[in-house]
Order: structure tokens, then C-alpha cells, then sequence
């Protein structure tokens, strides 16, 4: 009886939304609870950005599918103050789920837990809050997913041996020295015939990546591979290969955003940028968050059935989104961030 | 010889640390890295001579790293929008005298100390950019790079262009009123006024070149790729007060030669190149060029000992 209504019910929002949605809405028995639609408030770290405006098209996705209604607010510049303001709005309106990339980490998880107080569910992605004030994490890397990620990379464009480099932003950058970790255990793991030879800091800039890979270049003449593993370097580290005319001869990889090494991927001269999906991200943050708000996901799951993203693992409260994707020639221009 | 001792010594160590090169990683020489080393510093010299000139003033300039990439960013953005390299070039120049005429007038106009000035321009100027930017890159059109000649003919055109900068600002220092003004001012202040000179407006102009040159630095340093990265220049101020110290600018002012600016640049930049081609462990890098600047300092203290005895 219960179902019949909802479907009626479904239908007539439907109808009145006039927009013909019709497989939301013939799969949409599961998207309501006692006759409420579900409601998720969708915050990035600021709305200008290219990266979070690819989130949001991959949660637009997500609340088409599920039948939510997708609240996307955030502020225009990254700022925590504004971060919470909006929050404090969402919990006056009565949403039943968040989804919020923090800007900081503290700043917001006062607004977070008074958010939860009122029965309301949190999601954080991107970038976490502190644990007691979310449900779950939407964590889009792992250190040993990226070091993994780029060290069988590596491997395939060398043909799993020769020499490589690699370019980092500093020699203390934390994540950066963990990844390193991941890549070199990886490494002695599984190829052995490659050789790390050379680890330079860039200090997080293009122009400094570009005279280091300069030098790493003239110095090791059998150098096969070049790893960036932060995104200024990557471009950098391009821009010096070129300059030295050995796009072909010396491979280059890195972590990096699609728009600044498109130029790079077509001519050739960079061969992959590692990153995650942002719109599997998006769709990921408001999946969670509706599932949260029905009681599908509950503290304790080992996994999740995200959809067309398949069946993610769950580690304590965070929701691993998987591994790295690859950004190469032949599907960079797909992605604009 | 004697008078010029210090230029001298740093141009012999740049020659010693060649020579080691040549000795132990002869691949350093190759025509094309040594090219592109060259030519990334070229923008780097001009900041280098104006942070002399300012340094010789008795003043110091924090804000230039900034302003580099205030004016990068803004030649991309205009670039972009299809301004005409003449124009991008004139906007970029006047950018950074604007900035300049900033710290000037804060300086000169209101007498306040020029290094909590500049340190509170550096701050601002970076935030904004960063606000405004959000860390994006400017994408540059096609054809801009290298000034759309070849890359071999580009790179020796800013070198070249460098250079004669360099020799022109020398012999201006030397025979211009304008040049020995600001070793006037640099020397004694009170002195300088009451020979006629007029230092708060010597100081004033100290820092709108300082500014200008910063604008033509990143003009040159942006035709080098296509792409603008708004975080250039970061420690830049650094980089080219370190040039000026080891190349005999004295910090107490009144004293310096451009030249030996030229040297003390050349040898921080081969640093880390050089450690690059011996493969030792970049964690050196910093330590060497930090040892260089002690050796530089402290050999200007013991011969200001030496003149007061």
C-alpha cells in the first residue's frame, strides 16, 4: 500500500516538475522515505573552480538518478567563515544530508556538529573535517593508491625497466614523502629493474621544475622517465623536455589537473596525468550522503554499492572513491578542470 | 685589482666551481642545457641589478617576488585577451613601476622603515593573487612564446637582451649624476642633501626602477613557456638579494658593483645544476648557497672592520 502511494506520489512530483525525468521516477520507489524526498546540500571548497565545478556535474548526476533534490551552495572564494554561514542556513532549512569539502579542517566541524545534533547527516569529501564531526569521509586517494598509481604507470610507459626521477615539491612535504614511501616499496616489489635515480624539489614551482628536470636531463643521459609528483613540476618538467627536444626519448608522468598539460598530452610530450575523477567524486559525495539519509550506510560497512561506480570499499569511516585515474591523449579533452 | 677584491674573488670562485665541472661532470657543458640555464636567469639578472641598486640606497625590497608574479599573471590575462606583445610588454613595465611607486612613496614619502613596508606589499600582492587566481594557471596563445621566433633565436635574444641591459645600467651607475646619486644617498643621506641631492626622491625613483624592472623581468621570464604559473617569483626576492650580497653589494650600502652581481648570480644558479650532474642529494643545495651568502657577509663585515681601524 505504502509503495503504491509513494509511487503515486513519485509520479505526481514527476508530472508537476514537468520535466519527464521518467527513469527517476520509475526507479524511484527507494527514494523516498514516508513520503519525503530526500535533500542534499552539496558544498565545494568554492564555487568558481573549475575542479569543484567538475564535482558538481558527477552529483548532478547522482541526485538524477537517486531522485534527491540537490541544494549546491558554497562560498565564491575559499573561505571558512562563509563555509559555515551556509551551513548554519542549511541546517534552518532542514536539509537531510551534507556534503561538504572543508576548507578548514577545525573551522567548520562546530558548525558540522551542530548540523548532526539535529539529526542531520554529514559527508565530507575532498577534504576532510574532523572525524567527530562527519558520518564519513569521501576520500578520493590513497597515499598508496597515488604511489601505486604512478609507479605501475611508470613501469608500463618504461617497459618495466630503466632509470627515473622523480620531482617533488620539497624535500619535507608530508603526503609527499609518504607516496614516495608507497612508490619505492612498490617498486622493489614488483620492478626491480627500474632504478630510482635522482629526487629533486621543485618548491611547488613551474619555473624551478623546469631548470631542475633541465639538469636531471643533461646529467643522466640514459634517463628513461620522469615521475611529477606535484602538479607545478608536471608542466615544468614538460616544458624542459621540449626545450631539450627529447619528447619520445624521456617519458613523463605526473599528478597534475587535465587543463594545465592538455597542451603537453597533445604534443606529445607528457604521456599521463594521474588524478582522480572529479565527477566520480561528486557523484560519490551525493550518493553517500542520500544513502546516509535512508539508512543504507551505516557506521560499520565494509562497502558500498555506488551505482555505475560499483561496489567501493569502506575503510573505518572513510569511502575509498578507488584508484587513480589516468589522463592520457585519448581522453584529456573529455575533462575541463 | 684591489679596489674591486671582492667582484674579483666571486667571479674567481665561479671559475673554480667551472673548472670542478669540467673536471668531474664534464656532461654540465652541454650547448643546450647551458643555454636554458642561461636563459632562465636572464630575468632573474635584471631583478638581481635593480635589487643592487636598491640595496646600495640603504634600502631593501622584499615585495619583488610578488610583484614578478602580479606582473606575469597580468601579461597572461592580457595576452590572452589578444593585446599586441608592444602593449603587453608596456602594461607589464608599467605594472611593476606602479607597484614600485607604492613602496616609494611609503618609503620615501612617509620615511617608514622599507623592510616592514615591502614585507606587508609582498603579503598583499601574493594574497591577492592568490584570491584572484585560486593557484590557476594563465594559458598563453600560441605565438607568444619565445617572442614567436624559434627557440634557440628566442633564448639568445633574452640573453642578449639581458645583457646589454646589464652593460647599460653599469655604465649609467658610473656616468650618469642619476647613478652616483644613489651611491650618494646610500652612503650618507645627510651628506647627500646637503650636497644638493634630494634623497627622499632618489629613493623614491630607487624603487619605481626596482619596480619596472621587475615588470620587464616578467615579461621575459613569461615568453619562456606557455603557460603563466601565478605562483612565480615565490622567493625570488631571495634569490636575487643573495646575488647582490655575494656579488660585493655592500648590506650597509653606498657600495657595489653590478657586475660582481652578475657573477654572485651566476654562481648561486649553478648550484644546483651542479649538484644535479655530481648526484649529490638535493638536500645540499640550500646549505651551499646558504654557506655562500655567510662567506659573502662576513667577508664585507671583516673589511668594514678593517677601514674603522
Amino acid at each position: 500500500m505504502k509503495k503504491i502511494i509513494s509511487l503515486i506520489v513519485v509520479a505526481g512530483l514527476a508530472f508537476v516538475s514537468g520535466c519527464g525525468k521518467s527513469n527517476s521516477s520509475s526507479g524511484g520507489s527507494s527514494n523516498v522515505t514516508g513520503g519525503k524526498k530526500i535533500t542534499v546540500a552539496l558544498m565545494p571548497k568554492s564555487k568558481g573552480n573549475a575542479y569543484f565545478i567538475s564535482c558538481k556535474k558527477g552529483a548532478d548526476k547522482a541526485a538524477n538518478e537517486l531522485g534527491v533534490d540537490l541544494v549546491f551552495d558554497g562560498p565564491t572564494d575559499p573561505d571558512p567563515a562563509k563555509q559555515n554561514e551556509i551551513v548554519e542556513n542549511w541546517i534552518t532549512l532542514g536539509v537531510d544530508a551534507i556534503a561538504v569539502a572543508c576548507e578548514n579542517r577545525e573551522g567548520i566541524s562546530t558548525a558540522l556538529r551542530k548540523a548532526k545534533a539535529k539529526g542531520i547527516k554529514v559527508v565530507t569529501y575532498d577534504a576532510d573535517a574532523l572525524p567527530n564531526a562527519r558520518d564519513f569521509f569521501v576520500n578520493q586517494a590513497t597515499p598508496e593508491g597515488i604511489g601505486y598509481g604512478l609507479m605501475d604507470e611508470a613501469a608500463r610507459l618504461c617497459g618495466n625497466e630503466g632509470e627515473f626521477a622523480i620531482i617533488t615539491a620539497s624535500l619535507t612535504a608530508a603526503n609527499m614523502i609518504e607516496w614516495q614511501k608507497y612508490i619505492e616499496a612498490h617498486r622493489a616489489d614488483k620492478y626491480p629493474n627500474m632504478k630510482m635515480i635522482a629526487l629533486r624539489p621543485c618548491d611547488d614551482m613551474k619555473d624551478k621544475a623546469q631548470s631542475e628536470a633541465t639538469a636531471l636531463l643533461s646529467a643522466n643521459p640514459n634517463l628513461k622517465c620522469i615521475m611529477a609528483i606535484c602538479s607545478p613540476a608536471v608542466p615544468g618538467s614538460a616544458e624542459a623536455i621540449k626545450q631539450a627536444g627529447k619528447i619520445g626519448k624521456v617519458k613523463l608522468l605526473g599528478l597534475g589537473l587535465p587543463n594545465e598539460n592538455k597542451r603537453y598530452v597533445h604534443d606529445g610530450v607528457t604521456d599521463s596525468v594521474i588524478l582522480w575523477k572529479t565527477e566520480d567524486l561528486g557523484y560519490l559525495a551525493v550518493f553517500a550522503a542520500d544513502a546516509l539519509a535512508k539508512g543504507d550506510l551505516k557506521p560499520g560497512d565494509k562497502t558500498i554499492k555506488a551505482g555505475p561506480l560499483g561496489e567501493l570499499q569502506i575503510e573505518g569511516d572513510s569511502i575509498l572513491l578507488g584508484k587513480p585515474f589516468i589522463f592520457n591523449k585519448s581522453n584529456i579533452d573529455q575533462f575541463d578542470f | 685589482m684591489k679596489k674591486h677584491f671582492r667582484e674579483f674573488s666571486v667571479a674567481a670562485a665561479l671559475a673554480f666551481v667551472l673548472l670542478g665541472l669540467a673536471i668531474f661532470a664534464p656532461a654540465f657543458f652541454q650547448p643546450q642545457p647551458l643555454l636554458s640555464l642561461l636563459t632562465r636567469e636572464a630575468p632573474t639578472l635584471l631583478v638581481a641589478c635593480g635589487m643592487a641598486f636598491v640595496i646600495i640606497s640603504r634600502q631593501i625590497d622584499i615585495s619583488v617576488g610578488s610583484q614578478f608574479a602580479v606582473c606575469s599573471v597580468c601579461v597572461g590575462l592580457l595576452a590572452a585577451k589578444g593585446w599586441s606583445l608592444p602593449l603587453v610588454f608596456i602594461a607589464s613595465v608599467s605594472m611593476g613601476a606602479i607597484m614600485g611607486a607604492f613602496n616609494g612613496c611609503l618609503v620615501a614619502g612617509l620615511r617608514l622603515p622599507s623592510i616592514v613596508v615591502t614585507l606587508a606589499t609582498m603579503v598583499t600582492w601574493r594574497e591577492a593573487l592568490r584570491w584572484q587566481r585560486q593557484g590557476e594557471f594563465v594559458n598563453l596563445p600560441d605565438g607568444l612564446q619565445w617572442l614567436g621566433l624559434s627557440q634557440v633565436m628566442g633564448q639568445w635574444t633574452l640573453i642578449l637582451a639581458a645583457l646589454v641591459l646589464l652593460a647599460l645600467l653599469a655604465l649609467a651607475t658610473k656616468h650618469l649624476s642619476a647613478g652616483r646619486f644613489v651611491y650618494a644617498v646610500g652612503t650618507d643621506a645627510e651628506a647627500a642633501r646637503l650636497a644638493g641631492i634630494r634623497p627622499q626622491l632618489t629613493t623614491f625613483s630607487v624603487f619605481v626602477f626596482m619596480g619596472a624592472l621587475v615588470g620587464l623581468a616578467a615579461m621575459m621570464n613569461v615568453v619562456q613557456s606557455p603557460q603563466v604559473d601565478p605562483k612565480s617569483g615565490s622567493g625570488l626576492e631571495l634569490k636575487v638579494i643573495a646575488a647582490a650580497v655575494v656579488g660585493g653589494v655592500a648590506v650597509s650600502g653606498g657600495r657595489g658593483k653590478l657586475w660582481g652581481v652578475f657573477f654572485g648570480l651566476l654562481l648561486l644558479a649553478c648550484i644546483s645544476p651542479a649538484l644535479t650532474h655530481l648526484h649529490i642529494e638535493a638536500y645540499w643545495e640550500k646549505a651551499i648557497q646558504g654557506a655562500i651568502i655567510l662567506l659573502a657577509v662576513v667577508a664585507d663585515g671583516l673589511r668594514t672592520r678593517k677601514q674603522r681601524n
